[in-house]
């Protein structure tokens, strides 16, 4: 397991990706060695309120010079997101990572790996993809949004695949952008097309998840999800995050998760 | 200037008054990197039951202004396996534990009593009868001091290490359930469990949590633990108080100590920096050196008024 540190982090930069969700780059000292799918909790501030940290999944790390950069997306949720993205250039925060799991990223032989990526599901799905890029694995990007400007970092989401040689699959509910329709549909669309994929990787909103789920069950396939639930303290005492396993038992998603193989979720957890 | 951090609470010595809160240290080993459990006056454990427990269904958490409001259900391992998986480990590390019993009857008490009484490295029960999250048992019997009592004295018959009774601050006599505890035979009292508390969302037109209801923690609540642990100290000036709610600061414990808490528990704070107890002893120990405080215990009770 990879060492968690409460990292002494700064804010090095902050860009608008979308009218909802930006960019947060923190730089430190510290070695990150982050797997895709891992995760931080970052503080919001020096202050009271907001309370809690937010859990935020790593997007990717690299080093520059003898710095780590640690990428993070956030969408405005609420007020400690608006916090952070109030935050100046500069500001000293503490970063608690990495957390959690990741997903597996080994190739599958005689199938591509399926990336499944639903709005601000994306962060860990592209860290994974320019991690398969890098090591010529090869997969398809399915990236779902509502509207064609809530589509995140196409540009690097377009160079990771055509590394690897798969396809980018866009889609937006509104039509705006891409095929039509929810992102789930475009794989259903592919599954039927003959695509065979030996692992689908998903992270995004719970009904997209919950269709992710479905597909897999239906056709056999399998498939690791990201999921994000309300968390206070990311690294296992606090219980708050659990989730339904198939033996019936609630375990912390912080600490088993946040990756899990569709088959150890129950059932009855997805409306 | 070196300043002596040792207290007592009761029979029970203590490195420093400074603990980590049931529930919120998991079993005392979940955070070692951060926080070992031996740097702590002492561990309270997550409240243990005699079988595991589930606990509620979710969303089971949700922050409110500088606060927190949970309904966790008690979810726990059960207490053999908390005998048998961490106290070994916690015991070789030489920390001080407190383990935090829970059960839907009175006997479910005696029955997580007597399965540690087999055990070594147990410094004191504290009874958890304030768990607003909870449909039977907790609550229930921290609301009612004929309850109370009876369940208090059953427990200190089961076993001679110290009992404390950690008490709700939403029972509807506060000095009257502390009293019936200390007749039940309690060495001492944890106040206050958290605040039974609601989040609505109004969009969506329904509560919150799944629970409807929870407990709020954090410091959104440390003023009304000040005033209950002032109001007990007051009434019951010879019992021991162990003061929690909302701690975030050395100087949060100094407020606790001078309203008549011997020690303090920090709860909350562990979910915004792990390693938050810690630094609490730390920024303590440096409050006392600029105060000429040599013994915190000289804080103990010490609020000025009339």
């Amino acid at each position: 397991m990879i060492a968690r540190r409460d990292l002494a982090v700064t804010v090095a930069e902050r860009a608008e990706l979308s009218p909802t969700c930006f960019r947060l780059v923190l730089e430190t000292a510290d070695e990150v060695a982050a797997v895709p799918g891992q995760f931080g909790m970052l503080a919001c501030g020096g202050g009271l309120d907001p309370l809690l940290r937010r859990a935020l999944s790593i997007a990717g790390v690299s080093r520059r010079g003898g710095v780590a950069r640690v990428e993070l997306m956030v969408k405005q949720v609420g007020p400690g997101t608006a916090a952070l993205h109030a935050l100046p250039t500069g500001t000293s925060l503490r970063f608690l990572a990495p957390l959690g799991n990741g997903f597996t990223l080994t190739p599958v032989e005689g199938a591509r790996l399926g990336l499944v990526a639903g709005g601000i599901g994306l962060p860990p799905l592209l860290f994974a993809a320019e991690r398969l890029a890098s090591r010529n694995v090869a997969f398809d990007l399915l990236l779902g949004a509502a509207t064609a400007a809530e589509l995140l970092e196409l540009d690097r989401c377009r160079a990771a695949v055509a590394a690897a040689g798969g396809e980018l699959v866009v889609t937006t509910d509104d039509a705006s952008a891409g095929e039509p329709g929810f992102v789930t549909t475009a794989l259903e669309r592919r599954l039927d097309g003959g695509r065979r994929y030996g692992r689908v990787l998903a992270c995004g909103p719970n009904p997209m998840l919950a269709e992710v789920t479905r597909l897999a069950r239906e056709r056999g396939l399998a498939a690791e999800l990201s999921l994000e639930e309300p968390m206070a303290c990311g690294v296992g005492v606090c219980l708050g995050c659990v989730v339904e396993t198939e033996d019936g038992r609630y375990v912390a998603t912080c600490k088993e998760g946040p990756v899990f193989p569709v088959e150890r979720l129950a059932a009855r957890w997805w409306p | 200037m070196s300043v002596r951090l040792a207290v007592t609470v009761g029979a029970v010595s203590l490195a420093n008054p400074v603990l980590a809160a049931s529930g919120t240290f998991g079993y005392g080993l979940d955070l070692l990197e951060f926080c070992p459990p031996e740097a702590l006056g002492a561990v309270v454990t997550k409240g243990l039951s005699p079988r595991p427990r589930r606990g509620n269904p979710t969303p089971r958490i949700v922050e409110t202004a500088a606060g927190m409001i949970n309904a966790i259900g008690l979810q726990n391992i059960g207490v053999d396996a908390f005998c048998r998986e961490a106290l070994p480990d916690l015991r070789a590390r030489g920390a001080t534990v407190v383990v935090n019993v829970f059960g839907e009857r009175m006997e479910e008490y005696v029955e997580v009593i007597g399965r540690c009484e087999r055990d070594d490295g147990i410094a004191a029960y504290e009874l958890n009868v304030s768990c607003p999250n909870v449909t039977a048992g907790g609550m229930e019997f921290g609301h009612d001091p004929g309850q109370l009592e009876t369940l208090t004295a059953m427990c200190r018959s089961a076993t001679r290490r110290p009992l404390w009774v950690k008490l709700s601050p939403n029972a509807p006599d506060l000095v009257a359930t502390a009293r019936a505890a200390v007749e039940g035979g309690t060495e001492a009292l944890t106040l206050i469990n958290t605040v039974r508390a609601m989040a609505i969302d109004a969009e969506a037109r329904r509560p919150v949590l799944a629970n409807a209801c929870g407990g709020l923690s954090g410091p959104a609540i440390k003023p009304i633990a000040l005033r209950m642990v002032w109001e007990v100290h007051t009434a019951l000036p010879a019992v021991p108080l162990v003061g929690i709610g909302g701690i975030e600061t050395g100087r949060d414990v100094v407020e606790f100590l001078l309203a008549g808490a011997s020690a303090v528990q920090v709860g909350t704070a562990i979910f915004r920096d792990p390693a938050a107890p810690l630094r609490i002893v730390a920024e303590l120990e440096r409050f006392c050196e600029a105060h000429d405080v040599e013994d915190v215990t000289d804080l103990v009770g010490g609020l000025q008024w009339r």
